[in-house]
């Protein structure tokens, strides 16, 4: 019989000590050997090319040991659009340690390394990314970030698409020092109802946070267009004609639709990440960096101010590779590098050990990007449609103590209970306020007390759903825009959401979203890399937390008052 | 107690795989490398067990099974979708050597498909089974409801480099044009010689 | 010339109707107008529908606001209605002695007696006498049927097998000699070893014949006819089965309980009667119209009927600042139904339709603060407003503007909570009556019969024409027709039942047949809609006597149903009335009648001189 030799006879004597391994949570996670052939690799792969380039009548007639005539049609607007041809040749005589240096040395100002990075090709960025350890690249981050102060960016969503918790959790999450709120659906008919609940919760925790809704493009345009959103993100871009292609998309098609974004002065970045191209099976032998950084130069040549990178949603697979944490921490740097803002990752499940998570996090928080999180979780992870973030609501505590720890300052702060139920409730009652102006499904005192004390969905009661979807409808149907919501937090009594709400709109006008790295401050002034340009220039210069922020971060949860230790600072 | 006799699975190939003829049949397309360079799923259920299930679920609904190999892709829709052009009621399972599953249907346009199951490492075998009764189901023109789909959050940390992995691997098993072919399915005990 | 519009606030939409008034009293009407009621009918959250309604009926009829003279509107009372379901009847098996659940799926066919005995002990039982084989949790169908083989070629006849899994077929095809198969048994570890029982599966298609049937079991297990009389509930529960088991335990039994509901008090203005729910619908009614006119009800405190009436008091005396002691149930509908419920002590999950009766409650007040609503709308409008009369009777003066209806008319409403019905008589007096339950009782009916727990799509259901998806390309309506598509129907539709509704076909998630949810929905809108018809009818009939009515005139959102006025029309043939849906000033449709009926109300008073009840 099988059962004779059964498998706990004969396995060998196992020690305590790995038994105990065994159970820790990283063993959890899945790592993969190295497979350069197919692109299974992080930023080392000998199938890269060499970095050349040749200029012939102000065209780039070579590239990375390709000729024109056999680019692809990334090359091709890489070499078009991307690379400064004037500028070329000069940066591309420099070798990549030399360039490097550039990079970390602080007394190097960051506009003297844009004259030089302007003119490198994809290859010479992989091999100046490559002379360097995670620190150098932390210390060229620092620098190379466009925007002087650092900021977060959260997702709020709902397993049940309900708008109510998006609207409660994002006032809450404006309050606590997000500057860029981002939600999607599971059913995405309901979408413009949880887009109005976005901004209306975003407007009710700190004027000025800027929202958007994921959806497909041609959706997510129409919200932008209508002003129920402020801004988009979700606009992916490849480094392969082929997985490009699989979704009809070209680099042109692409830069056609950031245009429609900019023609209304709405805030707009592209998105892109290593592993894509390998998970899809189109990655031409070539490694996941050398593939992203064909897409940080396609945001680039398609004129688009700012990139979310950093892997995102295919984290897993830089993550199980040697170095891959060190080649999306370059991703980000490379971004900066080439002047984008960058919008650096962090937002998706990565580790089932938090000594992971906090290692892979590090990397962005301690120099500081223009986004440290592009979505940090401002729900429990049950609640994060976009598939869990590597943060969530469940962290804030943890995230707090370390900017106080290492006095580094990663957007957020800590807030006292009694005002966070304030602002729910306000939140809420805000969006029912809209709800009834508007003529949709009511929004109930029952509901309204629920998402004021609700940790996520699970603690809220439901709502008729096809109620909501038809309702949804018509808000497509009958044109609603952005000004009704403001008409409509009037209407409700919410005089100063609606203010707030008509100064994100007002941004549309003047057009200031647009410039690079821009943010709206509580007051709803821009600060952009234009007005607040990063002037890091080694020890003592630069952004560091001080004054009253510092004085924010230093408060915590817990805290035993000096005067008396008896008592706790709340 | 579970059963936990080990199944061997032979696949032979019997030549072209015709467009079958009989309403109630299900076809269940496998892919390029199933059985054959691989022999379990992304989570180690072995394909004898798979396949075993989703045929034991299209038999026990009285409905007839048919096995097929689909060599020219290793796009899930594609194989699911081809295999639904060959039964004759229509319907067909689509299945990768990693455990991603999908329920096709012949007129449904390729990129749509009746049941999708894209999260291969929580695919069980009682899972399995139930793929193959709705199929079943839907050839006999029952309204079956959809087998419950599972999300685990933490499932890319742990699976998505694996499962890249292992699709590239299928993928080199792709012989391009190369038209799908009849199997026939033995599974044998391990120790039945 | 004077230009006036009348407005109905209604429970859901407000109407309006603008005409002008020649100093000859002739009216011409211009345009009507529809708006969704905001807030409570009868509140003055309603002011900004109206204005909305105003507006737009102005605009349609080409007239200026500045020229607006008077806005009509009616005494919308508010009427609050509540709805309740008490179970009434439990299904108990003792002792494990029946297994009546409907796999999809059994396997073989035919009737197989013998003891039971787990495949366990198979191998070890001596040949001879025929034993039914209980299959456990976790084993193997091949391994199932192996031991079933061997054990049949050791001569030990094994005539049925009782399975765990979803295994039938597949055990039953490995046989050598086809027995009879249930499987699906989710607590096959307590079905009783040892004892004697029968396996009968039917033929696809086919119902079990010998375990539905009392003499069938007493042939089986060779009762004696007191034996039989106990064992009769057993055979009815499981009529209409396509497979069941039955395991002869010395008290084993099956009972029908009724669990105590609680009571209705129903006090007239001159009796005062006391009713047990679980008496049924039927009583209830009969009680109620012992006690007819209804003063008040109250149900028994900690049952369901009990909160609902005091769901419906608070609501009421929420809304019109009444103190909850004044507020009074005004009419009560029971109905008999029926709710899927798990059969206490059954192996396989087992359900049965236990009996329920649902009750509707209605309350309403004399007079809502119209006052303070009207004064809200002068203020916002600048005009003069007058509360214009009954709304039944404005109603009963708009359908008469409907094309071939003469006196004596009555109008039927049926609308959401409660049925409204009016008569006017020949010498124009009109008689009024609202009455508890409406479409909100019909989708309630809906949702539980069907084991929904989705009241909208219970509603939906109600409202809309079923489908059968049969190819991705065709639909087969309820009626059998086809209908055909060019582009491939969306996967979810694909083989299901799809309700049609005005915003595309939703796919209904149950495995109900097309021809079950029609039943259910149809009986559902004959047991509320059309006895409320009647009832109402009888009320407001001068002397009660139905047939003195010569026409009917159906009004409000149900008109508009695809089948309820067809069902009062056929209900109400008998009695010799004509019976149909309103069409108001021959242009409206069943809608904008109390509107119509304002301002022909206010024409005939201004005619006579007579001042109306005129505000600010």
């Amino acid at each position: 019989m099988s059962a004779a030799n059964s498998p706990a006879q004969s396995a060998p004597r196992q020690s305590e000590r790995t038994r105990v391994l065994e159970n820790r949570p990283v063993n959890l996670d899945g790592f993969v050997e190295e497979w350069p052939e197919v692109g299974m690799v992080a930023m080392d792969s000998p199938y890269d090319p060499r970095p050349s380039v040749r200029v012939e009548n102000g065209v780039i007639v070579e590239m990375d040991g390709k000729q024109r005539a056999d680019f692809d049609f990334l090359d091709q607007f890489i070499a078009d659009h991307a690379i400064d041809v004037e500028a070329t040749e000069r940066a591309m005589a420099l070798s990549p340690v030399e360039i490097a240096h550039l990079l970390v040395d602080p007394k190097v100002s960051r506009g003297e390394v844009l004259a030089v990075s302007c003119g490198l090709t994809p290859a010479a960025l992989l091999e100046v990314v490559k002379t360097m350890n995670v620190v150098e690249m932390m210390m060229a981050l620092q620098k190379m970030r466009a925007r002087r102060t650092p900021a977060n960016q959260a997702h709020s969503t709902s397993a049940r698409d309900n708008p109510i918790q998006v609207a409660a959790d994002a006032a809450e999450a404006a309050l606590r020092g997000f500057r860029e709120l981002e939600t999607t659906l599971g059913v995405v008919r309901y979408a413009p109802l949880v887009a109005i609940a976005l901004q209306v919760g975003a407007q009710a925790g700190k004027p000025g946070a800027l929202t958007q809704c994921a959806l497909e493009e041609a959706t997510e345009l129409e919200l932008g267009m209508r002003g129920i959103t402020a801004y988009a993100e979700t606009i992916s871009v490849y480094g392969t004609e082929p997985v490009f292609c699989d979704g009809d998309d070209t680099p042109w098609s692409k830069t056609f639709l950031a245009s429609a974004y900019a023609s209304r002065g709405i805030k707009m970045r592209f998105t892109s990440g290593t592993g894509s191209e390998v998970q899809m099976g189109y990655a031409e032998g070539k490694s996941m960096l050398y593939l992203e950084i064909r897409c940080i130069l396609v945001t680039k040549g398609a004129g688009v101010q700012g990139l979310q990178n950093g892997s995102i949603s295919c984290i897993g697979v830089p993550g199980a590779v040697p170095a891959g944490i060190r080649a999306v921490l370059a991703e980000n740097l490379i971004a900066s590098t080439v002047d984008l803002e960058c919008a650096s990752g962090n937002d998706q499940s990565f580790s089932h050990s938090d000594m992971r998570r906090t290692a892979r996090l590090l990397p962005q928080l301690l120099p500081g990007t223009d986004f440290v999180c592009s979505g940090y979780s401002a729900v429990p992870n049950y609640d994060n449609m976009f598939a869990g973030s590597n943060l969530d609501s469940e962290d804030y505590d943890d995230w707090n103590v370390i900017q106080r720890d290492l006095q580094v300052d990663g957007g957020l702060r800590h807030v006292p209970e009694a005002e966070l139920l304030a602002v729910r409730n306000r939140a809420a009652r805000a969006l029912r306020g809209v709800f009834a102006y508007l003529d949709l499904p009511p929004i109930t005192e029952k509901e309204i007390e629920a998402v004021t004390y609700a940790h996520g969905s699970n603690d809220l009661p439901l709502r008729d759903v096809l109620e909501d979807l038809k309702a949804a409808q018509s808000v497509m149907d009958r044109g609603v825009t952005g000004l009704d919501i403001v008409k409509g937090l009037e209407a409700g009594g919410f005089p100063d959401i609606a203010e707030a709400l008509l100064g994100v709109l007002k941004q549309r006008i003047s057009g200031d979203l647009l410039h690079t790295s821009a943010i709206l401050t509580p007051e709803l002034t821009t600060l952009s890399a234009i007005n607040d340009a990063n002037d890091y220039a080694g020890p003592g210069s630069g952004y560091r937390p001080s004054g009253e922020r510092w004085e924010e971060m230093k408060r915590l949860r817990h805290v035993v008052s000096a005067r008396n230790p008896e008592q706790e600072l709340g | 107690m579970a059963d936990t006799t080990t199944r061997v699975l032979t696949l032979l190939e019997k030549g072209p795989a015709e467009q079958g003829r009989r309403t109630d049949e299900v076809v269940i397309g496998v892919s390029p490398a199933f059985g054959d360079f691989f022999s379990r799923t992304i989570v180690d259920l072995p394909h004898a067990e798979v396949l075993r299930e989703l045929l034991a679920g299209v038999e026990e609904q009285g409905v007839h099974a048919r096995v097929v190999r689909v060599r020219g892709s290793s796009d899930l829709a594609v194989i699911a979708h081809t295999a639904a052009k060959l039964s004759g009621s229509g319907i067909a399972i689509g299945v990768l050597s990693r455990g991603t599953t999908m329920i096709h249907q012949k007129d449904l346009v390729r990129l749509s498909n009746l049941e999708l199951f894209p999260q291969a490492p929580l695919m069980d075998l009682e899972t399995f089974r139930k793929v193959g009764r709705n199929a079943a189901r839907y050839a006999k023109g029952e309204s079956p409801q959809p087998v419950p789909s599972r999300n685990d959050y933490m499932a890319r940390p742990r699976w998505q480099a694996k499962a890249a992995l292992l699709h590239i691997k299928e993928t080199e098993f792709v012989r391009a044009g190369a038209a799908p072919v009849e199997l026939e399915v033995l599974i044998r005990m391990a120790d039945a010689g | 010339m004077t230009l006036v519009v009348g407005v109905d606030i209604g429970n859901s939409t407000t109407e309006a109707c603008a005409a002008e008034i020649g100093e000859d009293g002739l009216i011409t009407y211009l345009a009507g107008a529809l708006a969704r009621t905001t807030g409570v009918k009868g509140t003055t959250e309603n002011v900004a529908g109206v204005v909305e309604v105003v507006r737009d009926a102005l605009a349609a009829a080409g007239r200026a606001p500045a020229d607006l003279d008077t806005i009509l509107i009616n005494e919308a009372t508010p009427v609050i209605s509540g709805l309740a379901m008490e179970t009434i009847t439990e299904t108990i098996i003792t002792e494990s002695t029946m297994i009546g659940h409907n796999p999809d799926t059994p396997g073989g066919a035919g009737l197989g007696v013998g003891t039971t005995v787990s495949l366990g002990e198979l191998p070890g039982r001596a040949p001879g006498s025929p034993v039914i084989c209980v299959v456990g949790a976790g084993v193997d169908y091949e391994r199932a049927a192996g031991d079933i083989n061997a054990a049949t070629a050791r001569g030990v006849p094994v005539t049925g097998a009782i399975v765990h899994g979803d295994d039938a077929n597949l055990i039953a095809n490995r046989l050598r000699r086809p027995i009879p198969v249930v499987d699906e048994v989710t607590l096959v570890e307590k079905v009783p070893l040892g004892m004697p029982a029968a396996v009968e599966v039917a033929e696809p298609g086919r119902t079990i014949r010998t375990l539905s049937n009392s003499y069938g079991i007493a042939t089986v297990f060779q009762l004696d006819p007191e034996q039989t009389r106990m064992i009769a509930p057993v055979a009815r529960a499981l009529v209409g089965n396509r497979s069941a088991v039955v395991v002869r335990t010395p008290t084993g039994d099956i009972t029908d309980r009724r669990i105590p509901a609680g009571s209705l008090t129903l006090i007239g203005e001159t009796a005062r009667r006391v009713v047990k729910v679980d008496a049924g619908a039927e009583e209830i009614m009969a009680t109620l119209r012992g006690v007819r006119p209804l003063a008040d009800a109250a149900g028994e405190p900690g049952t369901h009927v009990g909160g609902m009436f005091a769901r419906v008091r608070d609501t009421m005396s929420e809304l019109t600042a009444m103190p909850v002691g004044e507020v009074r149930i005004k009419d009560v509908l029971a109905v008999d139904t029926f709710v899927p419920q798990r059969v206490t002590g059954g192996l396989a999950g087992e359900f049965a339709l236990e009996n329920a009766v649902a009750l509707a409650a209605m309350v309403r007040t004399s007079r809502g603060p119209m006052e303070r609503l009207a004064a809200r709308l002068r203020a916002e409008l600048g005009v003069r407003v007058l509360i214009g009369g009954v709304e039944a009777d404005m109603a009963v003066l708009g359908a008469l503007t409907t094309p071939g209806v003469g006196r004596p008319v009555a109008i039927l409403d049926l609308g959401g909570g409660s049925t409204d019905a009016a008569v006017t008589t020949a010498r124009g007096q009109v008689e009024s009556v609202h009455l508890a339950g409406a479409g909100d009782l019909v989708t309630s009916l809906i949702d539980s019969e069907l084991g929904l727990e989705n009241p909208g799509l219970a509603e939906e259901i109600k409202k809309f024409p079923l489908a059968k998806a049969e190819s991705f390309f065709h639909i087969r309506m309820e009626d059998g027709t086809a209908r055909f598509f060019d582009e491939p129907l969306p996967p979810d539709a694909f083989a299901r039942v799809l309700v049609l509704t005005d915003t595309g076909m939703h796919p209904i998630p149950t495995r109900h047949t097309m021809e079950k949810i029609r039943q259910v929905r149809r009986a559902a809108k004959e047991r509320v809609f059309v006895v409320n018809a009647l009832r109402a009818l009888e009320q407001v009939a001068p002397r009660g006597n139905v047939r003195q009515i010569g026409f009917v005139v159906v009004l409000g959102g149900s008109a508009l149903d695809f089948e309820i006025p067809d069902m009062i029309a056929q209900a109400v043939a008998e009695f010799g009335i004509v019976s149909g849906t309103g069409n108001i000033r021959g242009t409206e449709g069943p809608r904008n009648a109390v509107a119509t009926g304002l301002v022909a109300h206010y024409t005939a008073a201004r005619t006579a001189e007579e001042p109306a009840h005129a505000l600010g």
